[in-house]
């Protein structure tokens, strides 16, 4: 019951996991077959993809727990900035993040309405020398079929792209903090708890191309609460969830006039805490499949 | 009650504020500037503001401010020179966030009043002749009314290449509810448009003057009295301004506003509480 009223943002994050490893993934692609010309030399690049999975989990909280899970997602990004100084690039982000429900908390449950959540987010991101970005990014998590209060939140992101030291041995190392915010007592917050939380995210996402022309990533993540993010029982829990995920992404072809497109698929493994594992009806872990398209532009 | 249906006539005024700031980037693409979209792609957005809310004659709001977030993304899948001259599909979103009473500040205290989904293709034939079909999900995430699903056509001719500066560009949309009605009634109704779009280019401004009719041609504005025929007449004045002449590598960019006037007809009246009403908007598109 709590599970469902909490819902949230564990997603977006899985989704962006994905769009950024299909979008890595499917870079050595478009080098091997660009065309002569590019479709999109602006400063504007568009992604998108739509996925399907048995289970959606927001960082470690259960979403749903009976039937198919969809989640279409856009993203347009603006490079505002690019140079050779100290600062490389600095880059625009807005996007919107869905995820439609067929089971108990979408159209099979109360409201008997599919469109259990979409997000918006707008990131300002900063690109530094050997590979270092910083970004921070406004979301707001809303649920159209009331599944769930409104969360707003502030996050940070800083990762490393070491792909220069290490070429092939690169683990894309990246630290995420968030903060809640305009809460209220079982409002907007992830956990329907009682504080406005701050989650911090450790991860790095390792990956391996040139396996014929599909490539694979193995994201690994940790999430904890630095600050009333796991609340049960008036008790904030620190350790989150930690998940272990394989994706294997393919190109469609190169990249033509409608850019690059790819289908992934893949499979993860989240073992949770205990705030995690109670509102995940008493299951220590979760094994989450989902199978998508996507493409660059 | 009276906001108890769906969704966006003005969508219409958004299209063509867009299509306008595209037409007016056009010239500058042929002059030789670079183009940063060469692609098939297409991406055209935008966010007005607006003082009321009108969806086909049939109010919706108009305390606070009217918010209206929208972005398409187009796939020209095919052009050439027989018959057929261009293929395309479609796909977007068109959202209206309410400071008012259908919004922030009603019983749901909560912005976003309307959320719509649209797919579509369209075909354009000989002598500027487009055929486009369209299904649009009218959805209201603030639960002010129930989803309405729609399949529509629209026949448009582009006149520009007979009449030049005189062209009306006239259209017809005829659309059929499939589940949920925009006016709350017994039944799912059948909307017919009529509409024209003269427009005139001077130098850095453009200007368009659309006119429409909107009619029921079945259950599509039910009132105490029956299904009434008439549903509004509409005429505006839309002008648009490039923020540059030449499209950069962010694309073509805009500032538009524009006034419209609406006659409601009998049943939209009735809800609304008076027979016509001003409508002033102003916003910014950007076309990529």
């Amino acid at each position: 019951m709590l599970s469902m009223s909490r819902v949230r943002n564990n997603a977006r994050m899985l989704a962006a996991a994905a769009c950024t490893t299909l979008i890595l993934a499917s870079s050595p692609a478009w080098a091997q077959d660009a065309p002569a010309v590019d479709p999109n030399p602006g400063a504007v690049t568009i992604t998108g993809s739509i996925d399907f999975l048995n289970q959606y989990m927001f960082r470690g909280l259960q979403q749903n727990n009976t039937g198919l899970v969809t989640w279409p997602a856009f993203d347009l990004g603006v490079t505002a900035y690019s140079g050779d100084g100290g600062l490389k690039s600095v880059g625009i982000n807005f996007g919107t993040w869905n995820s439609l429900h067929s089971g108990n908390t979408g159209s099979d449950g109360p409201s008997g309405k599919m469109w259990y959540e979409s997000d918006f987010y707008a990131t300002l991101g900063f690109g530094f020398g050997k590979g270092t970005s910083f970004s921070t990014t406004y979301t707001a998590y809303n649920s159209p079929n009331s599944g769930f209060t409104t969360v707003k939140e502030f996050s940070f992101k800083f990762a490393v792209d070491d792909s220069g030291y290490l070429g092939k041995g690169a683990v894309k190392p990246y630290l995420v903090l968030a903060q809640e915010f305009g809460t209220d007592i079982g409002t907007g917050q992830a956990d329907a708890g009682d504080n406005a939380g701050t989650y911090m995210e450790i991860g790095i996402a390792p990956g391996y191309y040139g396996i014929s022309r599909a490539s694979i990533a193995f994201p690994i993540k940790v999430g904890f609460s630095l600050n009333d993010y796991y609340e049960l029982a008036g008790e904030d829990n620190k350790f989150g969830f930690f998940s272990v995920a394989g994706i294997v992404t393919v190109p469609l072809g190169g990249t033509s006039n409608f850019g690059s497109w790819n289908v992934h698929g893949g499979v993860e493994y989240q073992a949770l805490g205990t705030t995690t594992e109670f509102y995940n009806g008493g299951d220590s872990s979760q094994v989450i499949g989902s199978f998508g398209i996507g493409f660059s532009y | 009650m009276r906001r108890s249906k769906s969704a966006g006539g003005w969508l219409c005024v958004c299209v063509l504020m867009v299509v306008i700031s595209a037409a007016t980037a056009s010239p500058a693409r042929a002059q030789g500037s670079t183009d940063p979209n060469p692609g098939a792609l297409t991406l055209t957005g935008g966010f007005d503001f607006a003082n009321a809310y009108f969806f086909r004659g049939i109010f919706q709001d108009d305390t606070g401010v009217v918010m209206w977030p929208y972005g398409d993304l187009g796939f020209a899948l095919h052009s050439g020179e027989g018959a057929l001259k261009s293929v395309s599909v479609n796909i977007g979103t068109w959202n209206s966030l309410h400071t008012g009473d259908a919004g922030s500040n009603g019983p749901t205290g909560k912005l976003w009043y309307e959320s719509d989904f649209y797919a579509g293709a369209s075909f354009g034939f000989g002598t500027g002749t487009t055929v486009g079909v369209t299904y649009t999900a009218y959805t209201s995430p603030n639960q002010m009314f129930g989803t309405v699903k729609e399949l529509s056509f629209k026949v448009a001719v582009d006149d520009s290449g007979l009449l030049g500066a005189a062209a009306v560009k006239p259209y017809a949309l005829l659309a059929q509810e499939l589940d949920g009605q925009a006016d709350g009634g017994a039944d799912e109704g059948t909307y017919l448009e009529l509409g024209i779009g003269p427009g005139y280019s001077l130098s850095k401004v453009s200007m368009t003057v659309p006119v429409k009719v909107g009619l029921s041609l079945s259950g599509y504005y039910e009132g105490i009295s029956g299904d009434e025929t008439f549903g509004f007449l509409s005429v505006a004045g839309v002008v648009t301004v490039p923020f540059i002449s030449a499209p950069t590598r962010l694309g073509s960019w805009n500032i538009h506003g524009g006034v419209e006037f609406l006659m409601l007809g009998d049943r939209n009246e009735a809800v609304f509480g008076d027979s016509s009403h001003v409508i002033g908007s102003i916003g910014i598109g950007l076309s990529y």
